[in-house]
């Protein structure tokens, strides 16, 4: 059991690299757009 | 492609104004000193303003106030239904600036009109942080739960309770910032935000959840981040399709071409229409659209003019006739002089007419003003509730209850039932061909009674097809015509085919500039010409064979819209700025009761808001610049995504497909997501009156309260997504 000292802290700092990269990608614009790109092929 | 829509839409000014206001508004106050402003005679400023984001009357109601009680502004409305805002101030005692500042302290993101709001990135992030640090918490919190019944050694309770409060920490102080700052600033206001009791529990919560955390009791973090995920995802859920209703719609519209075939000394050139000045001399072939307006030098033709007058009939051209940028030349050939390029042809003044008149003064609708209700009666029950139990003595009990009432009677499940709804009908409508810029737009169907249609291009195509022909003499003319991209050949030609005509092959054929076209059928020479407007003449060897009638048709899903419509209980009129004998045939055709002929584009408006004046709700369909005014003044503006660019940017929905269908399902989708809505108010208040009430009396501990929270917000979730399922029913 006293391996959840670790593990839990583990699970938060992996978890708050994701939270972190999804940050970045909302500042990349990845997000604001959600609709148009799938169709983009079919517009030109 | 986007850029050459909009260039070729002739709407250049679109860049312009996105260039120069590109720092969009939101905190910074940067960019608004650029803002071209209205300055009266009495030397106030004046500006109009779109606010993105209000969710409730209350909403208004608070921005109004907010407003109209900082020094310097005179006047200040903001408009519901169309979330746009008006004010009024003295430019020596405030600027635009802090007032934008203003509305967007209190969660509300102002812009200018005509320019497209854009994904609030901030919000989203705010959620995704919050909505991670709430699963974590959920998942800590499961054994601390669980420890009620088993016992959990005390120093693992300890760390699933700090790594909680770890993570309920940036949930609290930064994700649920925009709830404090909403608050905060109705409070120096005086005005209460919805937005209150919100920030006030999650004070509360976090306040206490941090004392219990240091104490080793119970915390209810995951209930503080559930509570701020969920109000945050509601938020998000609004004013989404907004943007893309807009960008569709403009992709669909109509355009000016981008390029035009200018004469030189020598030649003829094609150069690009921004290049143009007046005096140029433009080349204009059949079947062309005019780029500039300008005047007839050389030559003669049919144009059609249906993108400014409404109306598909071509007219007669010659020396010295005046076309106008976006009409089209039907037939014949000429030679135009420019008279006006880019932002001065009639084209864009009446699309930058339309843009203000899009901003039209609206009354409120009946909706929920009881949310600033809510918000006084939660906090006023709440420090009853706390007043109560200390009196008691019980101060343990106090903390509790309060904690619980701030909790349970959480407007989430009030604030969501809107939202929630109204995006479940604005996907339906959607998904049948129907995008509304904002909720509002497709709430208000559900209250109007009468339904004004547009003849060209709205119950007609708006196109030129075959009215009358006999068969043979479409089997030669589509001869001649098949290879052909004129309008007037395509017509024949779909006609052909649709009459299952096999197509002749036509030989030698030659297209002679103003004779018509030349040609060998089954062995016989044809010449096919133009006859009287609208007419075109077949002739043979020896002499005139038949003639072919030209005009505009009913859509063949009109009649069986309208008799929806009609069985749905709504007014339906046709107006027309055409002759009462066509106007009367085509609503005969398409089965519509009301008949209004012989309308001009201002006419349209007027009948409208007399209309409107006789107290009921008007939606008006239509497409073209001419209907703009129209589309404005009615209380729903439909336009059909086919027609003018300028037409869609005033309205509230753009229909995306060649039919009226989308209409019926429009009106639909309103009836059902506002039931669901309603429906979702009475629950959610029940709701909170048995909940609250409970809470208050001590019956509900702050987890129950937590679980009763979210089952709440579930229920009205559930209600929404009976949205479309109810719109099925009512098909059947």
């Amino acid at each position: 059991m006293n391996s959840i000292f670790f593990l839990i802290p583990l699970a938060l700092v992996l978890g708050g690299i994701f939270a972190f990269l999804f940050i970045l990608a909302v500042r990349d614009g990845q997000f604001d757009d959600l609709d148009d790109p799938p169709e983009r092929i079919l517009h030109d | 492609m986007a850029a050459a829509i909009i260039r070729g839409a002739g709407l250049e000014r679109y860049y312009e104004e996105r260039a120069e206001y590109a720092p969009r508004p939101g905190p910074a106050r940067h960019g608004w000193e650029s803002v071209p402003v209205t300055t009266l005679d009495d030397g106030t400023a004046e500006v109009r303003l779109v606010l993105d984001g209000l969710r409730c009357a209350s909403c208004v109601w608070v921005t109004e106030h907010l407003l109209q009680q900082t020094p310097g502004v005179e006047e200040a409305t903001v408009s519901y239904a169309t979330g746009r805002a008006s004010l009024r101030w003295q430019p020596d005692t405030v600027d635009l600036g802090v007032l934008a500042g203003k509305i967007s302290a209190l969660g509300y993101r102002p812009r200018l009109l005509g320019e497209e709001g854009k994904p609030d990135r901030g919000l989203l992030i705010r959620l995704g942080v919050a909505v991670f640090c709430a699963m974590n918490i959920m998942m800590l919190s499961v054994p601390l739960y669980l420890g009620w019944i088993t016992s959990l050694e005390p120093r693992y309770e300890a760390l699933f309770r700090w790594a909680s409060l770890l993570l309920a920490t940036p949930v609290a102080l930064w994700c649920a910032e925009p709830f404090f700052s909403g608050a905060i600033q109705g409070l120096k206001n005086r005005v209460l935000h919805m937005d209150l009791p919100i920030a006030i529990a999650v004070a509360v919560l976090y306040v206490h959840g941090l004392i219990a955390t240091f104490v080793g009791a119970d915390t209810y973090l995951d209930s503080l981040a559930m509570l701020v995920a969920l109000l945050l995802a509601g938020r998000m859920l609004e004013g989404r399709g907004r943007r893309r209703a807009a960008e569709a719609a403009l992709s669909l519209a109509a355009s000016v071409p981008a390029t035009v075939r200018r004469r030189t000394e020598t030649g003829v050139e094609t150069v690009h229409a921004d290049e143009l000045e007046q005096g140029d001399l433009l080349d204009v072939g059949a079947g062309e659209e005019f780029a500039v307006d300008g005047t007839v030098v050389e030559g003669t033709g049919a144009v059609r003019m249906a993108l400014i007058t409404g109306e598909a009939d071509p007219v007669a051209m010659g020396v010295g006739g005046e076309v106008v940028a976006g009409s089209t030349l039907l037939d014949g050939t000429l030679t135009v002089r420019v008279e006006r390029v880019g932002s001065e042809t009639t084209l864009q003044r009446m699309a930058a007419e339309l843009r203000t008149a899009a901003d039209r003064p609206v009354r409120l609708t009946s909706t929920d003003r009881i949310a600033p209700w809510f918000t006084g009666a939660t906090l006023l029950v709440a420090s009853l509730t706390a007043a109560g139990w200390l009196l008691a003595g019980n101060s343990s009990t106090a903390l509790s209850a309060t904690v619980a009432v701030l909790v349970v009677a959480c407007p989430c499940a009030l604030a969501l039932s809107r939202p929630l709804a109204a995006a479940a009908g604005l996907g339906a409508a959607a998904r049948r061909g129907l995008m509304f810029r904002s909720a509002d737009g497709l709430l208000e169907l559900d209250e109007v009674q009468t339904v004004a249609l547009d003849k060209t291009g709205t119950v007609t195509r708006g196109e030129l097809t075959v009215v009358s022909a006999e068969d043979e003499i479409i089997r030669l003319a589509a001869g001649l015509e098949r290879f052909s991209m004129h309008p007037i050949a395509r017509a024949i030609v779909a006609e052909a085919v649709e009459r299952e005509i096999p197509l002749p092959k036509g030989e030698d054929v030659r297209e002679e500039a103003g004779r018509g076209i030349f040609g060998r059928v089954d062995g016989r020479e044809w010449r096919l010409m133009a006859g009287s407007p609208g007419e075109i003449v077949l002739h043979g060897d020896d002499g005139e064979m038949g003639r072919i009638v030209l005009g505009d048709a009913v859509r063949p899903d009109s009649a069986e819209a309208v008799a929806l419509l009609v069985k749905q209980g709504l007014d339906v009129v046709l107006l027309s700025g055409d002759h009462e004998a066509v106007a009367r045939r085509i609503a005969d055709q398409a089965g519509i009761p009301g008949v209004e002929a012989r309308v001009d584009p201002e006419g349209k408006a007027e009948w409208v808001r007399a209309r409107q004046a006789t107290g009921k709700r008007v939606a008006f369909a239509g497409d073209g610049l001419n209907d703009g005014p129209a589309l404005a003044a009615a209380d729903v503006g439909i336009a059909m995504g086919t027609g003018a660019a300028s037409s869609v940017l005033v309205a509230d929905g753009v229909i995306s497909a060649w039919s009226l269908m989308p209409l019926v399902a429009g009106f639909r989708a309103a009836a059902s997501a506002s039931r669901a809505i309603r429906w979702n108010q009475v629950r959610s208040i029940g709701y909170n009156i048995v909940a609250v009430s409970a809470a208050a009396a001590g019956l509900i501990n702050p987890l129950i309260a937590a679980i009763l929270m979210p089952a709440s917000s579930a229920m009205v979730i559930w209600g929404a997504s009976r949205v479309e399922a109810s719109m099925e029913n009512s098909q059947a």
